[in-house]
C-alpha cells in the first residue's frame, strides 16, 4: 500500500465544483498511478470534461484538492504553470497555434517554458513528430492539416514537453471516423510505451482493450472506479449498465 | 511639373494651381514633410499605446487572486477606461487646443509639433485600444487554452500565441487608422503647426487663390493616401503567408 502512495502522480480528494447553482462535480476522489491509463467515461453532460480542466486547473474547483506528487496544487499562477508544463493536455478542437508551423508548435513549449536550447527542442520535436507519422509536415501551417493530423500534432506537441502525465479530452470526437483511427493507433502505441494516460473518450473498444481503469461518471459522481475487463462485463451500477447496454451488441 | 510649363501669366485654375504649386513648392513640401511627420510618428506611438491600453482591458481578474494584485489591476483598467472614454469622447481640434494650450498656461513651452504629435498619440491610442480588444476577442479561446494547457504564462501566452494572430487580423483596420491621421493632421493648424492645410492657407492667401491652392494639397493628400494603402495592402500579403509548404522528404519514412 505505501509503495501504491508513492508512484501516485495525481491525486484528486474530494473535489467539487459548481457553476453557479449547477453542481458538475461532486465530491471526486481518485487517484492517477504511474503506467496507469485510465479512461473516464459516461454521457455528455456528466462532468467528465470539468473534471479533466479541473485537474490541469483550467477550471478551478469550487471545493477540494488536486495534488501533484502528494504536494497541492494551490491558486497560485506559478505552481500552476509549473504543473501545467509536466501535465500535458490535448483538446478535443486540437488548439494548435494557428500562427505557427507544425514544427514550430511542437517547439514553442519547450522553448519558451522548459527553456531548453534550440538544438534539443529541433531533437524532441522531430523525434515525437516521427512517433505520431507527422516528421513530414514540419512546414506546414495547422490549417493546412486534415483533423486527424492535426490531431497527432497536437499529441507530439505534449509529448515533446516529456510530460510525467497526458490528458487527453475528448480527443477524436471532433475527427470524423476515418480520421479516428489514426489518432486511436498513436494513443495505442502510448499506452503500450507506458505513458501515464488520463483520457475522456466515447471510444468504448478503445477503453475495453487499452486502458488499465475505467472511471464512470454520472450526475457529477464517479459512480463506478473498476478495471476494464470488470467494467464491461459486470459493471456494479445501474447507470453503467444502462450505459454499456447501448454499446454492446 | 511647374518648371516644364513655366507659367508666368495663369489663366485658368489648372494653370493656376501649376502657377501655385511650382512658386510655393518648398511650402508645399515643407507641410507634407510635416504632415507625415506628425502622422507617422503619432501613429507608430499611438498603436504601441493602444496595444498597451488594449491588454490590459483584456485581463481577467479571477476571484482567486489577492486583494492587492486584484486592486492594482482594477486601478489599471480603471484610468484606462477614462482615457479612452475621454479621447473618444472629444473631437481631436479640441483636444489639440486643450493639451496646447493648457501646457503652456500651466509654464511649459512646448513646441507645437511636439503637442501635435502627442494629440495624435494619445488619440490613436484610445482608438486603436479597442481595435486590439476587438482583435484579441477574435482569437478563439482554445488558442488561449492550449498555450496555458503547456504552462505558459499569461502574459506567455498573450505574446507569443494571442497577440500575433490579433495582430494579422486587425492590419487593415491599423491601415485605416493611419490614413485617418494622415487627414487629421489638418486640424492641427489651429496650434499652429505649418503642416499641408496650414501651408495651403498662407499660399491661397497671397494671391487670393484659396480654390486652386486647397486643390494642390488635396492631390498630395490622395497621392499619400493611395500610396500608403498600397503598401498596407503589401504588407498583409506578406503577413498572410503561403498557400502551400514543402514537405520535408527527408523524413518520410516510406521512401525507399
Amino acid at each position: 500500500m505505501s509503495k501504491n502512495n508513492e508512484e501516485s502522480i495525481i491525486e484528486v480528494k474530494d473535489l467539487s465544483k459548481s457553476f453557479g447553482d449547477h453542481e458538475v462535480l461532486r465530491k471526486i476522489d481518485f487517484e492517477v498511478k504511474k503506467g496507469e491509463v485510465i479512461c473516464i467515461l459516461g454521457s455528455s453532460g456528466s462532468g467528465k470534461s470539468t473534471l479533466l480542466r479541473c485537474v490541469n486547473k483550467l477550471e478551478t474547483q469550487t471545493s477540494g484538492q488536486v495534488l501533484y506528487h502528494g504536494k497541492e496544487i494551490r491558486n497560485v499562477q506559478k505552481e500552476i504553470n509549473e504543473f501545467r508544463s509536466r501535465v500535458g493536455m490535448v483538446f478535443q478542437s486540437f488548439n494548435l497555434f494557428n500562427n505557427m508551423t507544425v514544427l514550430e508548435n511542437c517547439m514553442e513549449g519547450a522553448r519558451k517554458v522548459l527553456h531548453v536550447s534550440k538544438e534539443e527542442a529541433f531533437d524532441r520535436a522531430i523525434k515525437h513528430l516521427k512517433e505520431v507519422g507527422m516528421a513530414p509536415y514540419i512546414n506546414a501551417r495547422p490549417e493546412q492539416l486534415s483533423g486527424g493530423q492535426k490531431q497527432r500534432v497536437a499529441i507530439a506537441r505534449g509529448l515533446c514537453m516529456n510530460p510525467e502525465v497526458l490528458l487527453f479530452d475528448e480527443p477524436t470526437s471532433a475527427l470524423d471516423p476515418e480520421m479516428v483511427g489514426e489518432v486511436l493507433n498513436v494513443m495505442k502505441e502510448l499506452a503500450s510505451s507506458g505513458l501515464t494516460m488520463l483520457i475522456v473518450t466515447h471510444e468504448m473498444d478503445f477503453a475495453k482493450n487499452v486502458s488499465s481503469r475505467v472511471l464512470f461518471m454520472d450526475k457529477g459522481y464517479v459512480v463506478e472506479d473498476a478495471p476494464p475487463e470488470e467494467f464491461f462485463t459486470n459493471p456494479k451500477n445501474d447507470r453503467s449498465r444502462e450505459f454499456l447496454s447501448r454499446f454492446i451488441a | 511639373m511647374g518648371a516644364i510649363l513655366s507659367i508666368s501669366s495663369p489663366n485658368n485654375i489648372f494653370e493656376w494651381m501649376a502657377f501655385l504649386a511650382e512658386k510655393y513648392s518648398s511650402m508645399f513640401l515643407q507641410g507634407t514633410w510635416i504632415t507625415l511627420y506628425v502622422s507617422v510618428i503619432g501613429t507608430i506611438v499611438g498603436f504601441i499605446l493602444g496595444y498597451i491600453v488594449g491588454i490590459v482591458g483584456d485581463i481577467k481578474i479571477h476571484k482567486e487572486d489577492n486583494p492587492i494584485k486584484k486592486g492594482i489591476i482594477k486601478f489599471f483598467k480603471f484610468i484606462c477606461f477614462l482615457y479612452v472614454e475621454l479621447f473618444r469622447g472629444t473631437p481631436m481640434i479640441v483636444q489639440a487646443m486643450i493639451v496646447y494650450f493648457g501646457l503652456r498656461q500651466g509654464g511649459v513651452n512646448i513646441n507645437p509639433i511636439i503637442a501635435g504629435i502627442l494629440v495624435t498619440v494619445l488619440n490613436t491610442g484610445a482608438y486603436m485600444s479597442e481595435t486590439v480588444r476587438a482583435g484579441i476577442k477574435s482569437i478563439d479561446a482554445g488558442q488561449r487554452e492550449g498555450a496555458l494547457a503547456m504552462g505558459m504564462s499569461p502574459m506567455q501566452a498573450m505574446f507569443y500565441v494571442i497577440l500575433p494572430q490579433a495582430f494579422k487580423n486587425i492590419i487593415p483596420e491599423m491601415a485605416n487608422t493611419f490614413l485617418t491621421n494622415l487627414k487629421m493632421t489638418s486640424v492641427l493648424n489651429v496650434i499652429g503647426i505649418q503642416e499641408l492645410f496650414m501651408q495651403a492657407k498662407t499660399v491661397g492667401g497671397t494671391y487670393y487663390k484659396y480654390f486652386e491652392s486647397y486643390l494642390v494639397i488635396a492631390l498630395i493628400y490622395l497621392v499619400l493616401c493611395v500610396a500608403f494603402n498600397r503598401l498596407f495592402l503589401f504588407i498583409e500579403k506578406k503577413m498572410a503567408g503561403k498557400k502551400d509548404y514543402v514537405l520535408a522528404v527527408e523524413y518520410m519514412e516510406d521512401k525507399q
